[in-house]
């Protein structure tokens, strides 16, 4: 069953919730990026890898709507769970984002989303480019809780750019996994594309392999394209503009493919209309991770 | 969860809110912009959505439609623009599925229509007349992201008075006409929505606005242009919501940028019987309730006893608002 159906089956999502969350810890980074950890009560859904919140920052903002955010992190902590991001402050909200201290409060909307299905039967291949890294840390992390090694690619265009590097060693570390790098100056790793490395390494790695992949949408259409080629599975986390992040609005079409088109055709009836039409998904509810198969990658944004 | 069943204490508020549209009677005054609050259903796993005064369901059509291209959205100082294009499930499927949903949360219902022709808006209205569970259809003649049917179509006083001729036997519950504000006239097009039997009009949809990248350069939206929402429209849509207040006799609904109890009551002190939110919703999914309670709030406080006694409090000239309709008739208002 593709990721679409999978998700077309599971019914109009109704576990998210609307919170007000405390800025526990917000630091620096690295290479401009910042790690905020939220803390919100523990009737907020535990999230999985993959799936994004909507920040809302309180008035006065410089901004009107919520930000999707990914999540990097989860942990427990008493009656509270704590929610890791990893972002740049590339933007007016971001940047408003930035000057939050800890005790500060904004509004979390989530979980929203579907997830990584890290449950498919094969080497988890986590493909991580610049700070699209960030779910695939929590990922690691939920493989090796379950004892899975997994096979973690990095790239990026330089050393700097590899941001959450430690990070992504220390999860590797305590649970088992291999890194490879790339960057595009050779300053770290293999000099070349993610996928560059991935055509070198693919064949080593215990097969079948399954890839689970977040960055800027032309490494994961090149990601996506590879994998299709070689007939492996690609689960890709997609970004778009988005308003509400619930299915909503209708903001955040993604172009289906003939076979996803066709796939969708055949399930209408059982399929929420959250998750959109015949022509296109929502990022939203159907995605934000979409297996590669099903865009149609001549029309992605 | 809030369920329908919450006690008698929490649901009979203090204050007089009702109002009647036409045949319609609506609890309170807050219903929910159409395209801003899905069929109904979306939102009900966080708030009791019979405790509005109504839902208007996103416009449905006689086909379905995919809507337009991504982009979409693109964020405004202070508002948003979007470019949806109606995207819908089709009156079929809205039939279906939507309605039974949408009946089984006790919601009172309202249904927003959109057609390219009043031949479809006709048929619209005879496929759903006999439906139960929808106390009144709102015609969407403004939507700004379509080809064909949209706002600029609609914008002519003398079609929408003969489409709302065309339209008024089909049905004996509430009709309502929402307006574009993209018109030299706003007041024009109440008064043609009024003359053909409109027992209420909707002022207003999205204002057409554009967004642009600088590098590359290109408009943020796939169809260049689209429908601005949210707080930067709230002083424009004021203005129109009053000209439309003046403007008729039957009641005005006011729409655009309100997004809190505060915002509510300035629309419905320059005339508006009931009131719309929007983009509110997408920000934050309780934002009608909230809407609602804080208005309720602010009447209390002030030991206004009747939502009616708050109304058209500023319409002007010193008189209220059945005053200078009796006066006025169906006639322009004063300028």
């Amino acid at each position: 069953m593709s990721r679409t159906e999978a998700a077309m089956k599971k019914g109009p999502p109704s576990d998210w919730s609307q919170v007000v969350a405390r800025v526990a810890k917000h630091r620096d980074y690295g290479a401009g990026h910042l790690w905020l950890d939220l803390e919100v009560p523990r009737s907020f859904h535990r999230p999985v890898p993959g799936q994004f919140v909507q920040l809302l920052l309180r008035a006065p903002a410089p901004v009107l709507l919520p930000r999707p955010m990914s999540i990097a992190a989860v942990s427990e902590r008493g009656n509270r769970r704590v929610l890791g991001f990893l972002y740049g402050p590339v933007g007016i909200g971001t940047q408003a984002l930035a000057q939050h201290a800890p005790g500060d409060v904004l509004e979390v909307l989530g979980p929203l989303g579907n997830g990584y299905p890290l449950d498919v039967p094969g080497t988890p291949v986590l493909v991580a480019g610049g700070r699209g890294v960030a779910p695939l840390l929590f990922a690691a992390e939920v493989l090796g809780r379950d004892d899975r090694r997994c096979e973690f690619f990095f790239g990026a265009r330089n050393k700097a750019a590899l941001v959450g590097l430690d990070d992504a060693h220390r999860q590797l570390d305590r649970h088992g996994g291999r890194l490879h790098l790339a960057t595009d100056d050779g300053s770290k790793g293999m000099r070349g594309t993610v996928v560059d490395l991935l055509e070198r390494a693919a064949s080593r790695l215990p097969q079948p392999l399954v890839l689970h992949a977040c960055g800027p949408h032309g490494m994961l259409e090149a990601v996506g394209k590879w994998a299709m080629r070689r007939g492996s599975p690609a689960f890709l986390a997609m970004e778009s503009v988005m308003a509400c992040g619930t299915g909503v609005c209708r903001g955040c079409p993604m172009p289906r493919s003939a076979s996803n088109q066709a796939r969708y055709l055949a399930t209408r009836g059982d399929t929420p209309s959250l998750y959109g039409n015949a022509e296109y998904a929502m990022c939203c509810t159907e995605g934000p991770v979409f297996s590669a198969e099903d865009l149609d990658w001549e029309r992605v944004d | 969860m809030p369920a329908a069943k919450s006690s008698l204490e929490t649901r009979k508020p203090s204050v007089d809110l009702s109002v009647r549209i036409g045949p319609m009677t609506l609890a309170n005054p807050v219903l929910t912009a159409s395209g801003t609050f899905g069929y109904g259903d979306e939102y009900a796993h966080v708030m009791d959505v019979a405790r509005l005064g109504g839902v208007i369901t996103k416009t449905v059509t006689l086909e379905p439609r995919v809507g337009n291209a991504p982009v979409r959205i693109a964020e405004t100082p202070s508002g948003m623009l979007n470019s949806i294009g109606l995207e819908n499930v089709g009156l079929r499927r809205f039939i279906s599925e939507k309605l039974p949903k949408l009946r089984s949360l006790g919601a009172t219902v309202v249904a927003s229509v959109g057609g390219e022709t009043p031949r479809e808006l006709e048929r619209l209205l005879e496929a759903l007349g006999p439906e139960s569970g929808i106390a009144g259809f709102e015609i969407n003649f403004s939507c700004p992201n379509v080809s064909k049917g949209g706002a600029r179509y609609w914008a002519v006083p003398r079609r929408l008075e003969k489409t709302m001729r065309r339209l008024r036997p089909l049905t004996r519950t509430a009709l309502i006409a929402k307006l574009s504000p993209d018109v030299t006239s706003v007041g024009d097009l109440a008064i043609a929505c009024e003359q053909g039997g409109a027992d209420a009009v909707t002022a207003v949809n999205t204002f057409v606005g554009m967004a642009i990248d600088l590098d590359p350069l290109r408009p943020k939206l796939n169809r260049t242009t689209g429908g601005l929402s949210g707080p930067s429209i709230k002083p424009l849509a004021l203005a129109r919501c009053h000209e439309c207040a003046r403007a008729v006799g039957v009641p005005v609904i006011g729409s655009g940028g309100i997004m809190n109890g505060r915002d509510a009551l300035e629309f419905l002190a320059v005339g508006a019987s009931a009131i719309q939110v929007g983009t509110v919703s997408f920000i934050r999914p309780r934002g009608a309730i909230e809407v609602l309670d804080e208005m309720t709030a602010f009447l209390a406080e002030r030991g206004v006893k009747r939502l009616e006694d708050w109304r058209g409090g500023l319409l002007g000239n010193g008189e209220s608002s059945s005053e200078r309709r009796r006066k006025a008739g169906a006639g322009r208002g004063k300028e």
